[in-house]
């Protein structure tokens, strides 16, 4: 079981005084996966990616990464860690290659593994054509790319990515995703971001924070359809006719718990909440049409990650139509 | 060990590319040289560079800070700490590389006086033991205000408040302890005076008198064991913020 997973959060909790940053926390991430850790600004991220990298110790709690726990082998976990801090601190006045080069000797790396290792980061991240450059004269999206070398330079079975792209431009964003999609197989990947797209694009699990705590974890899939099972489902339906009468009809039929106007007009739609399984769809065309009026457009509402997730991490709002 | 000394050339490297580096080199040379014309070269005198290494530290007091301030304050504020701690290295080697790195620009700022002895040797014929002697003066007093500087970088991640601190410190060490005793003496009536014992504190703290020896050509184990255990201190208290800092 343990070898299974390469990062264990156990009751992972840091504390600053009264405030509790992280509360209780507990994930893993099976090895060779890229999971998620999806939360808003503040959520707790990267102070639980600062305890699980060994920056700073849990108030209590345990984490392992790759076997190790990280407060008393913390040696043995910096090892086989590769971790991009936000904001991809780095030297700016020493040339790429030669900031490499110090980041390998500071991990003890023998010189002729990291000449070669050198040589194949810069071909990863596309940095090869910017070895010599100083990294002060380097643009954000090859800094990101830097701090992403780097963290891959010993060749670590972990990696820890906190937001890395943030701050990058479009095309920047997707080769940066291509890059840490590629990386899954070989590496077990922990990415913090708070950006839902990226998620659904990479990531084989998500585990979602909000004010220290954690408030859903599974694959995007799961956390899409158990929004759809534990919540009603939705029918969204645009129809040409008198709002009030529309409302009336379609709350008539059998299933259908409420009717909310959500536009009034020539045109107006209506959100249908309830039991929306069987043949309801084709009851609330036939009635529409039996009433002369004209149906423009019906769709099934079910959540999509984002829905969930702005549900999830603030339960006061309401839910986007 | 070679992680250490990757931190120290890496620091080493770093004061070469700042400017700072180059005034701190530029400031020194000129007060030197300074020193060297007024109280050195002097027709009719004989050729002894003791007075240009006696009064060193009173630049040095003032240039060491800006040496030692961006060491540990730029990493904490740029966020390089995280880079640096979460790499498979301990504090005690963060420290001490850290230290090296500045004491080799250090030795490289005192070093370049050496152009003032050749120029001395042109026109005399110094005495060359008490300048070696002074030069390992110079060095032990480095270490003091260099960890002195280094702690107080650690302490803050505002440069200029750690510029600042240590350059109290250091005219504190380097100065006020140095004349501060004398105005105490018409105060001090009998010889149990508390008053007393802290002119004795002080003047043991200064850190001319124990400048002095070396650059007569003495090397008084004393003043070796003060300018060590001072080096020491500053540094273990150093590894002592470093380890605390991740706690908060």
């Amino acid at each position: 079981m343990a070898e299974q997973f390469d990062i264990i959060a156990e009751n992972l909790t840091k504390s600053y005084g009264k405030f509790t940053a992280v509360d209780n926390i507990s994930f893993a991430v099976p090895r060779g996966s890229v999971v998620g850790f999806l939360g808003p600004n503040g959520a707790g991220k990267t102070t639980t990616i600062r305890m699980l990298t060994c920056f700073m110790p849990p108030t209590s709690g345990t984490g392992r990464v790759a076997g190790h726990d990280v407060f008393r082998e913390s040696m043995a976990v910096r090892q086989k860690i590769g971790y991009l801090p936000e904001n991809t601190p780095l030297y700016l006045e020493m040339r790429v290659a030669e900031y490499l080069k110090y980041r390998g000797m500071l991990r003890g790396m023998p010189r002729g593994e990291l000449a070669k290792r050198i040589g194949h980061v810069a071909e990863m991240c596309w940095l090869a054509d910017r070895l010599r450059w100083p990294i002060g004269k380097l643009s954000k999206g090859y800094r990101q790319r830097l701090g992403i070398a780097d963290a891959l330079l010993h060749n670590p079975p972990v990696l820890v990515l906190d937001e890395p792209t943030v701050g990058l431009d479009p095309s920047q964003i997707r080769e940066t995703r291509k890059l840490i999609a590629n990386l899954a197989g070989r590496h077990t990947v922990l990415l913090s971001t708070h950006i839902l797209s990226e998620v659904e694009l990479i990531c084989q699990r998500v585990v979602i924070i909000g004010r220290g705590k954690i408030l859903a974890q599974g694959t995007p899939e799961e956390l899409k359809s158990g929004s759809r099972t534990g919540d009603k489902a939705r029918l969204l339906v645009d129809v040409r006719g008198p709002a009030d009468q529309v409302k009336s009809a379609l709350g008539a039929l059998t299933g259908v718990e409420n009717v909310t106007v959500l536009h009034d007009g020539p045109v107006c739609s209506m959100q249908l909440t309830g039991r929306l399984d069987g043949t309801l769809r084709e009851q609330v065309a036939a009635t529409v049409l039996q009433r002369g009026w004209a149906l423009r457009e019906m769709r099934s509402g079910g959540m999509s990650l984002e829905e969930f997730f702005v549900q999830i991490i603030d339960p006061g709002a309401a839910p986007a139509a | 060990m070679s992680q250490l000394l990757t931190i120290a050339r890496r620091e080493l490297g770093a004061l070469f590319y700042s400017p700072v580096g180059y005034i701190v080199l530029t400031l020194y040379l000129l007060f030197v040289g300074l020193l060297f014309s007024l109280m050195v070269m002097r027709p009719g005198r004989i050729a002894d560079p003791g007075p240009m290494f006696l009064w060193n530290h009173l630049i040095l007091i003032f240039l060491v800070p800006f040496m030692t301030m961006a060491i540990f304050s730029e990493e904490y504020r740029s966020g390089r700490i995280e880079t640096l701690r979460t790499s498979p290295v301990s504090e005690a080697a963060i420290v001490l590389g850290k230290f090296l790195g500045a004491m080799g620009f250090y030795v490289g700022v005192i070093g370049s006086s050496v152009v003032f002895v050749i120029l001395l040797s042109f026109f005399g014929r110094p005495d060359y033991m008490p300048v070696l002697t002074s030069y390992l003066g110079l060095l032990l007093m480095g270490g003091l205000m260099v960890s002195i500087g280094l702690f107080f970088s650690a302490c803050t991640q505002h440069q200029v408040l750690a510029a600042m601190s240590s350059c109290v410190v250091l005219v504190t060490l380097g100065i006020l302890f140095q004349f501060i005793p004398a105005f105490l003496s018409p105060f001090i009536r009998h010889s149990s005076s508390w008053l007393l014992s802290v002119k004795h504190a002080m003047s043991y703290l200064a850190i001319e008198p124990h400048m002095a020896g070396f650059s007569r050509g003495i090397i008084d184990s004393q003043n070796i064991v003060f300018f060590l255990s001072g080096t020491l201190l500053f540094l273990f208290l150093t590894y002592v913020v470093l380890e605390t800092r991740k706690w908060r």
